[in-house]
């Protein structure tokens, strides 16, 4: 059936005015926060259970698949629509409302459009907030959260979203609406909860979610400390762990990401130092006030050259916006970069780290380092400029070898941004043809026509380890 | 045909998403169309050799040219300057002649205070159409005016155009603080009759220059050059960049927000009067004071001294009015200013402090108790008690006179 038949079909479902097909505006959804491009047929924005549930019958109808998206700010290549036919996106910002908030029992049921800093923010005065804290979390979705199982720096002590995440209710490949999950503390049956959280939009679309709301703790203490070598400042994040604390958050970023968030909140960071670590603490007074004092002598112990507290909340809020706008600020160098986001065992955070600037360095390339120290989620990222010549091979050889490096030193594809289309061609690195089969049998059991965000994590047939640079027909990077 | 942009200012954007929530057409529609980073994408495309069709100019037009989007750009995109470029280019196909004639009649402020008369005299004789008042969000036009009475040579204030032909008092008011403080006001001649700031907008560039020109002229000498407009006061400190000349650059540099100014001195400003309620002040932050010339922090400085300051928790998003933007883009404004007001009612202010007169007129068309940071100075200083008769201004006596809330009487 042809296109014009498919927008009629969705207009009729949900409204005219919120199906579009216009060649500049498909252009616009063709792509997330990634550099990974796809083709999108027809964009709608829904507005309730029922008109996503209503889109994607008129989906099925027309053996279109679909691509699920929130705000667009996943790495991965999540949300880019990729398929045999051109899909249908359908955007779920519209759907941004906090249907329900228990202050008793500590949840909320939130629509999948809901940004998670609003959601935190709308309950602050309630003493609550949404624990993950992805960096993007101004402009990120509840529903993107989910789909990635995103994590961010206070997830350390917290747990990613699968923890904060009680209840979904949930629109099928076939359009049919079931709530996973519960907000009984034991729901009956499989934790099928917990196998949606996490599969990228390709088992259906959250149009609900009972999200778990946490405590803001009554005491808090971020550090800021400077390291003149990269190798001392993860030597004491080992240290610190090693110690048995486990903090709220800490998180390294190298001299290069520290330059240019510097530049852009002027929050007093070091320009000079090679590495800065950020930790936090939270709690109870007594508590935080015994292990700011260990975390401070550790972090000297190890070379640290000093030590700050912050000394307000306005201080605290500055060091944090710096951290958090680090991806967004690296145009201040070189307008494009390439990121991973392996995760690797803690106490081989030295020498991967080392073999990371060494792999970088051997090839001219711009490396900065802004990562979770704490629980060992790095975030390598190369900055160049893709106008250059001859750069993308470069670049693309690095990655690969930065990827290898990471597994054998006993490391994962990904902490938090998701597989995507990324990294999908390297899941091989780390899991046997069993396990991949194992996945893709959950997934066709919740969607055995493959309709739902097609050619997304798991690799296509035929490919072999990590050659990541077989990136789909009209990808750029 | 192509916009000409910088390569390089266009490749500064990385996508990160992190300016969506800030953009007041993307928190309205939650669609990338009308978000920085689609308008990013879709000039990149232009350049690329897309072509400009009217979904492209849709997209340019429905900007309201906050510049929040830079404020939360952590690589720094220049995105008011690609905007303006852009409106540039096409405003020989986006502005329409009827558009050309109101931006013409803002640079003659003799033509500008006749159609206020008249517009005046149409208004009391109930002969404005309901629906064409409520899109041009008009508060009361005044008939007369009483003249404004220069009072020194230490600084200028800058009159500008509606703000002089509609909100004198505010000029009166700063005219009053200023005073108290001990300086003397200087008025400058017709010659500063717009500053250019809508010109601007719209990409009229050249009219913008002429007008920017002509104001220059109204400033000679070496003193400070104050403005209660925020619109007026961002134009006025970037004609270094309009007409790119050393001379318009040491003029941008004698511009000083009022505000901006006066904190420097906010220990000299005279006191509350005795016995006066401490009211709670909520702040709407003028978009090009807090974006633009990020003087946003000194409307508190000032206000500190005379009542309980209140934060709105929207960051400081745009509230609609963008110069012309709320006439001619009356749907999505309505929206945006419908978010505005839900976020100043959840705060229970007893008045909003707005330092800008496009704001204050299309919030207070909704209901909005809004005043003038200087006018709310001036009362709460007892500043012009000689001047104010009761009754003549209603608004003022109802602020003056309810020690309770304004909050239940609003519109939605």
């Amino acid at each position: 059936m042809t296109t014009a038949a498919l927008v009629r079909d969705l207009g009729v479902a949900l409204a005219p005015d919120r199906v579009r097909a216009g060649a500049l505006e498909l252009a616009l959804y063709e792509r997330d926060a990634s550099m990974l491009t796809g083709q999108a047929s027809v964009v709608c924005f829904p507005t309730s259970a029922g008109e996503v549930s209503a889109a994607v019958r008129v989906c099925r109808d027309h053996g279109r698949p679909f691509v699920p998206r929130g705000s667009g700010t996943g790495l991965a290549g999540g949300a880019t629509p990729l398929g045999q036919v051109a899909p249908v996106v359908i955007v779920t910002t519209k759907m941004n409302k906090i249907l329900e908030v228990d202050s008793e029992q500590r949840f909320a049921w939130v629509e999948p459009g809901v940004l998670n800093l609003d959601l935190s923010t709308a309950v602050a005065h309630l003493g609550l907030h949404f624990a993950p804290d992805p960096s993007s979390q101004q402009s990120c979705s509840v529903g993107g959260n989910v789909a990635n199982n995103s994590g961010g720096p206070h997830c350390l002590l917290y747990g990613v979203t699968s923890a904060h995440v009680l209840a979904m209710e949930v629109v099928l490949a076939d359009g049919s609406v079931v709530v996973l999950g519960g907000i009984d503390p034991e729901p009956e049956g499989l934790d099928l909860r917990g196998a949606f959280v996490g599969s990228e939009g390709t088992m259906g679309i959250a149009t609900r979610i009972a999200v778990r709301l946490t405590p803001l703790p009554p005491c808090v203490a971020t550090l800021l400390a400077d390291f003149s070598t990269i190798h001392d400042a993860a030597a004491a994040v080992t240290g610190v762990i090693a110690a048995g604390i486990i903090p709220a958050a800490l998180e390294m970023m190298d001299a290069t990401i520290v330059e240019v968030v510097e530049a852009y909140v002027h929050a007093g960071f070091p320009t000079d130092a090679a590495a800065v670590l950020l930790v936090e603490v939270d709690g109870l007074r007594g508590g935080v006030d015994v292990c700011t004092s260990d975390v401070e002598a550790i972090l000297k112990a190890h070379g640290a050259r000093e030590v700050r507290v912050a000394a307000d909340a306005a201080e605290r809020a500055a060091w944090w916006k710096g951290r958090k706008s680090a991806f967004g600020a690296i145009a201040r160098i070189a307008p494009s970069y390439y990121l991973h986001d392996c995760v690797i065992p803690r106490t081989r955070l030295v020498d991967v780290l080392d073999e990371v600037g060494r792999i970088a360095s051997s090839r001219d390339l711009v490396l900065g380092n802004v990562f979770h120290a704490g629980d060992g989620n790095l975030h390598p990222l190369i900055v160049f400029d893709r106008r250059a010549p001859g750069v993308l091979e470069k670049v693309h050889e690095a990655g690969r070898k930065i990827i290898e490096t990471c597994v054998a030193a006993g490391g994962s594809l990904s902490g938090e941004h998701g597989i995507g289309i990324e990294k999908r061609e390297a899941m091989d690195l780390v899991f046997t043809e069993v396990d991949l089969e194992a996945q893709k049998w959950l997934r066709d059991a919740f969607d055995p026509e493959g309709r739902c965000n097609p050619e997304k994590i798991l690799p296509r047939g035929g490919s072999r380890c990590g050659d990541i640079s077989s990136l789909p027909p009209g990808a750029w990077v | 045909m192509t916009l000409r942009l910088d390569p390089d200012e266009l490749a500064a954007c990385v996508s990160c998403g992190l300016c969506l929530p800030h953009c007041p057409t993307y928190r309205a529609t939650g669609e990338e169309m009308l978000s920085p980073r689609g308008r990013i994408a879709a000039m990149r495309a232009v350049d690329a050799g897309a072509g400009i069709d009217d979904a492209f100019d849709r997209m340019m037009q429905t900007c309201v040219q906050c510049r929040a989007c830079e404020t939360a750009c952590p690589s720094a995109v220049p995105f008011g300057r690609l905007m303006e470029r852009t409106r540039q280019e096409l405003a020989p196909r986006s502005v329409p002649a009827w558009q050309r004639l109101g931006y013409k009649a803002l640079g003659s402020h003799r033509s500008l205070v006749g159609l206020t008369v008249l517009g005046g005299a149409a208004q009391r004789a109930g002969l404005v159409p309901h629906a064409l008042a409520r899109r041009l969000a008009l508060p009361k036009l005044p008939m007369r005016q009483a003249r404004l009475v220069p009072t020194g040579v230490d600084v200028w204030l800058f009159t500008g155009c509606v703000m002089d032909a509609w909100q004198r008092r505010v000029h009166e008011s700063s005219i009053e603080v200023l005073d108290a403080l001990r300086v003397g006001v200087a008025l400058p001649g017709p010659g500063a009759a717009c500053c250019g700031a809508l010109h601007v907008h719209a990409g009229l560039h050249d009219e913008a220059v002429r007008l920017a020109g002509r104001t220059m002229g109204a400033f000679p000498g070496t003193a400070p050059i104050l403005v209660d407009s925020a619109g007026c006061g961002a134009a006025l400190k970037d004609y270094g960049h309009l007409l790119g000349r050393a001379g318009a650059a040491a003029f941008s540099a004698r511009v000083f927000d009022i505000h901006e100014w006066i904190a420097s001195r906010a220990d000299q400003l005279p006191p509350a009067i005795d016995g006066a309620p401490r009211r709670r002040i909520a702040i709407q932050d003028p978009c090009h004071l807090r974006h633009v010339q990020r003087a946003d922090s000194h409307v508190r400085t000032v206000l500190r001294p005379y009542g309980e300051l209140v934060e709105l928790a929207d960051e400081g998003r745009c509230c609609g009015a963008g110069g012309a933007y709320s006439v001619l883009q009356p749907e999505l404004a309505g929206l945006i200013r419908t978010q505005k007001v839900a976020a100043i009612s959840a705060v229970e202010a007893d008045v909003v402090a707005s330092a800008n007169p496009g704001c204050s007129m299309w919030l207070g068309a909704a209901g909005v108790p809004i005043r003038h940071p200087m006018e709310i100075v001036a009362d709460a200083a007892g500043l012009h008690r000689r001047r104010w008769r009761p009754g003549r201004d209603r608004k003022m006596s109802r602020w003056l006179a309810s020690s309770g809330k304004f909050g239940s009487g609003w519109k939605r």
